[in-house]
């Protein structure tokens, strides 16, 4: 026969009680043996299941296939790109095929080290890396949502010390979905952000006059690709491939060239 | 997309509600695809609890179908090595043995639990959600929610007992 009070035991134990209550279930547990017994038998089912239950992950082999597929409904969803303005990085279909499996993560991989001349410990490339999965985060990603860039650089103006470029590319692929400040070496950095299919890239831009620009690299697996425009620093990361990742960075280093033309 | 960094809270639900691994990677994709979908439809901010519950009417579905057509799959053998659950790297073999030893016990016990019961241990103490979240996931009253959970850990607990009974090692 379980005591009375065993339900609130167990919500005390999970943390669902207010402090009056909590504090009276402490006194009531003191006195009864029964109930002490139960919340060590939580504590111990408890740590049973998070140090033992085994499945913690999503298998690689799924989780790509499942990445797959999502491109592929991103890819349905926005419109086809006109062939013939096909822009030359737009992989075709063959090295779209190629790329995706292990030839992708051998370029990658190669790339990596073909380009991994800044130190591994940079905090900046921390930073970076840390901004982008935090903006991942529920709220945390678009604090200006629009499509518009008419709406989104304007935004910068009041929220951020820099003012980048913005467009929004989503014939070929790169839908604008937003703006967000984010504090950054010790000034607010401006975050355009779009997506990809699936995947989120943020591109984060930010004055630096002088400071040598960081070689592209991956950090924990999100890609890192750097550029300079003026004495604006651009990066834009994601988990994308490395491909989908630099047709954004050309789409902006030309609209920015055409920016300075005019 | 919002959801990706919760791709594994929904592997790990799937995984647990289906009782075979296939079933289980069909459901998380079609969760997966829903939620991309559907993202619109997300109200509040609860994007963990929104997709778990997509999860679980995958699963619900997929399941019915099965039954329609007779299908009730056993429950696979699943060998815990072969798992990418071998979650860390013990230095030490011998601890890491009676690791493995004990993740095949809870394996064991937690499938043969009733699916309720694993639902809420499952989004309780792996999910580290909380009741009203949990009831939201589940489609149940809170009260439901801490009866079942009361259930199902005592449930877990007797069974566990059980089995080590006449071992020398008492559970953790």
């Amino acid at each position: 026969m379980r005591c009375a009070e065993s339900l609130r035991v167990q919500a005390y134990f999970d943390g669902e009680l207010d402090a009056i209550s909590a504090a009276d279930i402490e006194r009531h547990s003191d006195a009864c043996a029964e109930c002490r017994a139960l919340l060590e038998d939580l504590k111990q089912v408890r740590a049973a299941l998070r140090q033992d239950l085994p499945y913690a992950s999503t298998p690689p082999a799924l989780r790509a296939r499942i990445m797959r597929a999502l491109d592929q409904e991103g890819a349905s969803q926005r419109p086809r790109p006109n062939p013939g303005r096909r822009t030359s990085w737009r992989p075709g279909p063959f090295w779209t095929g190629a790329l995706s499996g292990i030839g992708g993560a051998a370029i990658a991989i190669s790339i990596v080290f073909v380009f991994l001349g800044s130190p591994i410990t940079d905090p900046l490339l921390d930073d970076l890396v840390n901004a982008h999965v935090r903006s991942l985060m529920p709220d945390h990603l678009i604090d200006v949502v629009s499509t518009d860039k008419h709406t989104v650089k304007p935004w910068f103006a009041g929220h951020a010390d820099v003012s980048p470029v913005v467009a929004d590319f989503a014939q070929q692929g790169y839908r604008l979905i937003g703006g967000r400040a984010d504090y950054f070496d010790h000034q607010r950095a401006a975050v355009v952000v779009y997506q990809h299919g699936s995947h989120v890239v943020n591109v984060f831009s930010w004055a630096e006059a002088n400071a040598a620009l960081p070689r592209n690299t991956t950090r924990n697996g999100y890609h890192l690709a750097f550029w300079k425009t003026g004495n604006l620093v651009y990066c834009a990361v994601s988990d994308t491939g490395w491909d989908e990742l630099l047709g954004l960075v050309h789409l902006l280093q030309d609209l920015a060239a055409n920016d300075i033309r005019e | 997309m919002l959801v990706l960094p919760h791709l594994d809270a929904a592997y790990r639900f799937a995984r647990w509600l289906s009782r075979s691994p296939s079933d289980a990677d069909d459901v998380v994709q079609e969760a997966m695809l829903r939620a991309f979908r559907g993202f619109d439809s997300l109200r509040g901010s609860d994007v963990k609890g929104w997709l778990l519950t997509i999860v679980r009417n995958c699963h619900l579905t997929a399941a019915t179908q099965q039954q329609r057509r007779g299908l009730v799959p056993l429950p696979e053998e699943h060998d815990a090595q072969d798992g990418q659950a071998m979650i860390a790297t013990t230095p030490d073999p011998e601890s890491a043995s009676i690791r493995r030893d004990d993740e095949r016990t809870l394996d064991r016990l937690m499938s043969a639990l009733p699916e309720e019961h694993r639902e809420v241990l499952l989004l309780r103490e792996i999910e580290e959600m909380d009741y009203r979240e949990i009831a939201t996931v589940t489609n149940v009253a809170i009260g439901t929610v801490m009866s079942r959970l009361a259930r199902a850990r005592a449930a877990l607990k007797a069974r566990w007992l059980h089995e080590t009974e006449g071992e020398s090692r008492a559970v953790r």
